[in-house]
């Protein structure tokens, strides 16, 4: 079930990043399938992230100007950060979640543009301008896409919505004045 | 392998203990392929990208033509689709300044302003294409229109998606142009979209000359900028005269763009010496950032002579055989 859903949202995500700049050029700033391939991996399912990354990579790659397998290879290689990171720490907590999205654009965007140059084909944008909107635009809606998938019942359905929002460990009081003595 | 995973019991029935160590095992397992699958897909993308870093020039590239004509058939209604929705999300926003009182008289405002968006659409439309067919007919080359049906979806490049392919005789390098002047080349073609590459992409070069070809001896290099309003046109003789508003043509000596298509006009002349170049500022004639509808040049640039044939030593050769 939990594959399905991730599968159709990376579905979703490709078909969106096709077309969404003929909507709206800001549109483009948004990398969906980023956010869709860092969610597979806070899962701890590295193969699927893994398998995601390339996929997704390739098929925006595909449609750009970029080199083909710049951002298969960027993504890759995020989707196993991030999945070795969600083994070794506790991030089902949406809150811890928002800085892994944003770091992980941050690296993509570094490591997008820096194969580009690597082969001699430096990209048309500013680093810093284009990696400060992309950040913050896939930093905000990966938040809300998050929130969105976790929202949409699995069989760990009930178990991650409890760990959306974690309330705080709370220790058993005990009474000073035993009244059976 | 480790000791653990050494001594499960064969036997059908699993206590809990046991099941649970088979799915750690399981996990482990995962755990140590995972990287070695993540060396392989990094490599694979790495010989994708290298093997395009070399084919990006003249090369079919075939996993990119075929993707693109898969994505044809949903970038081309989805286009319309969205195309058609952001039209009505315009008039919407815009019907805003003109609220009156009463709903009925709102929403018959609305219905109007829709009409009169459609209608503004059309009209702009035709003169687009009205421009095109000027195009075609003054051209002394066959002319193709076509229509962009996808932007690139990644954010650092802007190559844009037309809806002619090879079946309509659209072959690499073929220039595109609209009735301002240059856009660029295609870079890839499927059997029924190709992928247009424009001047302004940092990587481009044109063979310009400043003036009218045969009547000036101007001649340079035009390149982009990565801005879409900018070129920049390197190598002329800082000797030569050069002013700003002159118009920049095609020279046809890169082996690509036929002679005598527009560029642009000069804006701005750093101005070099007897022994620097001029570097010169270009806004290209053509509208990059609004284009809609464009024509490809059926042009096929004559074939050069292959250069060792024209060696003293390469017609021996060929004498002695």
């Amino acid at each position: 079930m939990e594959g399905v859903k991730l599968t159709l949202a990376l579905i979703t995500a490709i078909l969106l990043q096709w077309t969404l700049r003929n909507v709206a050029e800001p549109l483009a700033y948004i990398d969906l399938p980023l956010i869709i391939v860092v969610y597979a991996a806070l899962q701890r399912n590295t193969i699927r992230a893994l398998l995601f990354g390339t996929i997704s990579g390739v098929a925006v790659d595909a449609l750009s100007g970029g080199l083909l397998g710049a951002n298969g290879f960027s993504k890759t290689l995020i989707a196993y950060v991030v999945s070795e990171l969600a083994r070794r720490v506790y991030l089902d907590n949406v809150l811890l979640r928002i800085p892994v999205i944003a770091g992980a654009c941050l690296l993509d965007d570094l490591v997008y543009f820096g194969l580009h140059r690597l082969f001699g084909q430096p990209p048309a944008g500013d680093l810093l301008t284009t990696a400060a909107y992309s950040l913050i635009g896939t930093t905000i809606v990966g938040t809300l896409v998050y929130l969105m998938l976790q929202s949409v019942p699995t069989e760990k359905g009930p178990r991650r919505k409890r760990e959306m929002f974690a309330p705080r460990r709370q220790t058993r009081r005990r009474n000073p004045i035993r009244l059976n003595k | 392998m480790e000791s653990g995973e050494l001594d499960l019991p064969l036997t059908t029935h699993h206590s809990p203990f046991t099941t649970k160590k088979m799915v750690e095992r399981s996990q482990t397992e995962v755990w140590r392929l995972a990287p070695w699958l993540m060396i392989a897909l990094l490599l694979a993308n790495f010989v994708l990208m290298a093997f395009e870093a070399r084919e990006i020039t003249t090369g079919q590239r075939i996993i990119r033509a075929w993707t693109q004509t898969a994505a044809d058939f949903i970038q081309s209604p989805v286009t319309s689709v969205t195309g058609g929705i952001a039209n009505y999300f315009e008039s919407i926003s815009s019907l805003r300044s003109a609220q009156s009182d009463n709903d009925l008289l709102k929403q018959r405002v609305q219905e109007l302003e829709v009409e009169l968006k459609q209608k503004q659409d059309l009209a702009s439309e035709n003169t687009r294409l009205k421009s095109m067919l000027d195009l075609k007919e003054q051209s002394k080359y066959k002319v193709l229109t076509a229509r962009i049906i996808g932007r690139d979806p990644s954010i650092w490049f802007d190559s844009s998606i037309l809806n002619r392919g090879s079946l309509d005789g659209v072959m690499i390098n073929m220039p595109v142009v609209d009735d301002g002047g240059l856009i660029g080349r295609v870079t890839a073609t499927g059997p029924l979209t190709c992928q247009v590459d424009l001047v302004t992409r940092n990587k481009s070069g044109v063979g310009g000359v400043i003036g009218q070809i045969g009547e000036s001896n101007a001649l340079g290099v035009v390149g982009g900028t990565g801005k879409s309003d900018l070129l920049e046109m390197r190598y002329v003789p800082g000797i030569i005269d050069v002013q700003i508003g002159q118009p920049v043509f095609t020279s046809g000596q890169d082996g690509i763009y036929p002679a005598g298509l527009k560029v642009g006009d000069i804006v701005n002349v750093i101005s070099g010496s007897a022994t620097t170049p001029h570097v010169i500022q270009i806004r290209p004639a053509s509208r990059l950032n609004s284009m809609q509808e464009v024509a490809i040049l059926l042009y096929e640039p004559p074939e050069k002579v292959a250069f060792d044939q024209k060696l003293p030593n390469a017609t021996r050769e060929a004498s002695k055989k």
